[in-house]
């Protein structure tokens, strides 16, 4: 996710050249050295003189110059205008957290359930979500049985989140189909805003429709489908029936990573509750957010300042002069 | 380090300057009564051979010479004695002097290279006096040459044209160049002598044990030579100062007084140092410095 590594570029990239003029100043200093010390004075108490004046360490007779020069590279950076992508909150942005409360959601595979794990990411996803942005939610099982469409009124999706109860099959085409409606029926002046599912399954598509078939109508919609695909692939639950064995209930991430693909979001898979939490963290901190360019300009012309002033402070302390 | 022996007129030479012969007639008697001093007797060697003072009578034997054979004391003893007399030698003189590449220094009248070649030149002349012999050593270029002894005007000319070739160019470095001159006259002079050590005793002191040997046998003046520069450092700001002899490269900043004080203090500790090592091993040891008439000083010391 690009807005999550906060990426430089430069308006003006032709200043870059100027860089080049760093390895140009160090071989001219070079030359001035080299002929610094044809002009060197002839002592014979050179040994006396050096004992007296103790031994600098070697690097710190380069610090000034180097400092100097990271000043030079910084202001020829600032002086191609560089631009940071910052993450700015997204007004009118809707996000709806589909979550699967099937009978699967009852493995204990994830500390303590499934269900238990993905009601507390939930949770943190409310809080860390800004909150300009409307937050829906969908609860399915054998079919969507709580839809709440986009809202900033954070305790109606908190009041689905807590109220979920594992049973049922899993109908995630449907849950999806349910998500896709809140969102293309939420306009505003006659204009969609941005918008985004987090579907968090743990298991195969037993009913209903084919959720790729969504996944790729949301793809057209530009609403991205960020999919987690939660469990261990050796988890069961007990069998309803007595004496028979175990079910397995093991995730599909493939399904899953391929809805998110249809519908250019991205796929996840976690087998734990901390992991779990993260991403959702992650989501809500991002899905909300919209990326803007902001010149920083400023910043590097600071800098190379600072810098150029260490440079002058190091120089006049330890050998008297400016560099 | 530079092709070894490599020699150099120094620039800025001047040359020892005027040698007034009455300063140089009264020095003769200086440099022969401390020569004579520090030697048993007069011009008196260690060891047998001709000479007019008696050192002992003893028995004939085969092989003595019939000449020497006392008439007196055969008669009394019945049997022949032949007389033995303490030899008296001409004096030998060795001029061990520097050429290392710190000597082509000096910030004053002149360099320290002219003083030491001053001082050779005028030691050197009252040396071949009475039928004396001079040889030189000079070290510190890297290639340590040896003049033998030599009488009268070949010796001084020898002298003079040796020194002339001027000192070591820069970078010929030899820690223990003096150590190693003093161990050479040690060896290479067999009779006792007088050694003469011009030098500026700058660097380690490892020039004391061979000077402890020397003083054994020979009667040695160590004649040092300083520039009042290597003694302070003036305020004149940064310097970049390069040693002549190790190429060492170092930046000060002469403004700070501290930095000086701590110079000066370290060169006089220096400097005591050769002089106290001097007095212990009871060589005589005389200063003279580049900024005044090393000649006069010569004699003032040596009074």
């Amino acid at each position: 996710m690009s807005a999550l590594v906060p990426a430089i570029s430069f308006q003006d990239p032709i200043a870059l050249l100027g860089l080049a003029l760093i390895p140009m100043i160090l071989l001219v200093q070079q030359a001035f050295r080299r002929r610094a010390q044809r002009y060197a004075v002839r002592f014979t108490a050179v040994s006396t003189l050096r004992a007296v004046v103790g031994t600098a360490p070697a690097w710190r007779r380069h610090v000034p110059a180097a400092l100097a020069l990271a000043a030079l590279a910084t202001l020829v950076l600032a002086l191609a205008r560089p631009h940071r992508t910052v993450a700015v909150p997204a007004e009118q942005a809707s996000v709806v957290l589909v979550t699967d409360h099937s009978r699967s959601m009852m493995a204990t595979d994830v500390s303590p359930t499934r269900l238990e794990a993905a009601r507390d990411a939930a949770r943190r996803f409310l809080d860390k979500v800004p909150s300009a942005v409307r937050v829906g939610a969908v609860a399915y099982s054998d079919a969507p049985d709580a839809v709440q469409a986009p809202t900033t009124r954070r305790d109606d999706v908190r009041r689905i989140i807590d109220g979920l109860v594992a049973d049922g099959s899993t109908a995630t085409g449907d849950a999806l189909a349910a998500a896709l409606e809140g969102i293309s029926r939420d306009r505003k002046n006659g204009h969609r805003p941005p918008a985004a599912i987090v579907l968090l399954s743990d298991g195969k598509t037993t009913t209903g429709r084919d959720p790729v078939q969504v996944a790729r109508r949301a793809g057209r919609a530009r609403v991205p489908i960020y999919t987690v695909a939660l469990g261990t692939p050796g988890a069961t639950i007990p069998n309803p029936y007595p004496y028979a064995s175990p079910l397995p209930v093991p995730p599909d991430p493939a399904t899953l990573r391929q809805i998110a693909e249809e519908s250019r979001g991205r796929a996840y898979t976690v087998e734990d509750s901390g992991e779990l939490s993260g991403i959702y963290q992650r989501l809500g901190s991002s899905i909300g957010t919209r990326n803007r360019q902001q010149e920083i300009t400023a910043a590097f012309a600071i800098g190379g300042l600072l810098l150029l002033v260490g440079a002058a402070a190091g120089s006049l302390r330890w050998s008297g002069r400016l560099p | 380090m530079t092709q070894g022996g490599a020699l150099r007129v120094p620039d800025g030479r001047q040359g020892p300057g005027p040698m007034p012969p009455a300063i140089v007639e009264a020095l003769d008697l200086v440099v022969a009564r401390r020569a004579a001093g520090l030697l048993p007797g007069d011009r008196r060697s260690a060891g047998i051979g001709s000479g007019t003072e008696l050192a002992q009578l003893r028995a004939y034997q085969i092989g003595d010479d019939v000449r020497q054979i006392d008439a007196a004391a055969t008669a009394r003893t019945g049997a022949p004695q032949v007389r033995v007399h303490v030899p008296e030698r001409t004096l030998t003189t060795w001029m061990v002097i520097d050429v290392s590449p710190s000597m082509a220094f000096g910030t004053a009248q002149r360099l320290k290279s002219d003083i030491a070649e001053g001082v050779a030149l005028v030691i050197g002349r009252l040396a071949i006096r009475r039928a004396g012999r001079v040889a030189l050593v000079t070290f510190g270029s890297g290639h340590s040459r040896l003049l033998p002894p030599r009488g009268s005007r070949p010796g001084l000319i020898a002298l003079r044209r040796t020194l002339a070739e001027g000192v070591g160019v820069d970078g010929a470095s030899e820690p223990d160049a003096l150590a190693a001159a003093l161990g050479r006259v040690g060896r290479v002079a067999g009779q006792p002598g007088f050694v003469v050590v011009v030098s500026d005793f700058r660097g380690d002191a490892s020039w004391v044990n061979a000077m402890g040997a020397l003083r054994m046998r020979h009667s040695v003046l160590a004649v040092e030579v300083r520039d009042p520069r290597e003694g302070t450092l003036p305020a004149v700001g940064r310097l970049a100062l390069i040693d002549p002899e190790t190429g060492e490269r170092i930046e000060v900043d002469s403004n700070r007084r501290a930095l000086r004080e701590r110079f000066a203090a370290a060169e006089r500790r220096d400097r005591e140092h050769v002089a106290s090592e001097l007095r212990r091993l009871r060589v005589e040891h005389v200063v003279l410095s580049t900024d005044g008439d090393w000649l006069l000083e010569l004699g003032r010391k040596l009074r």
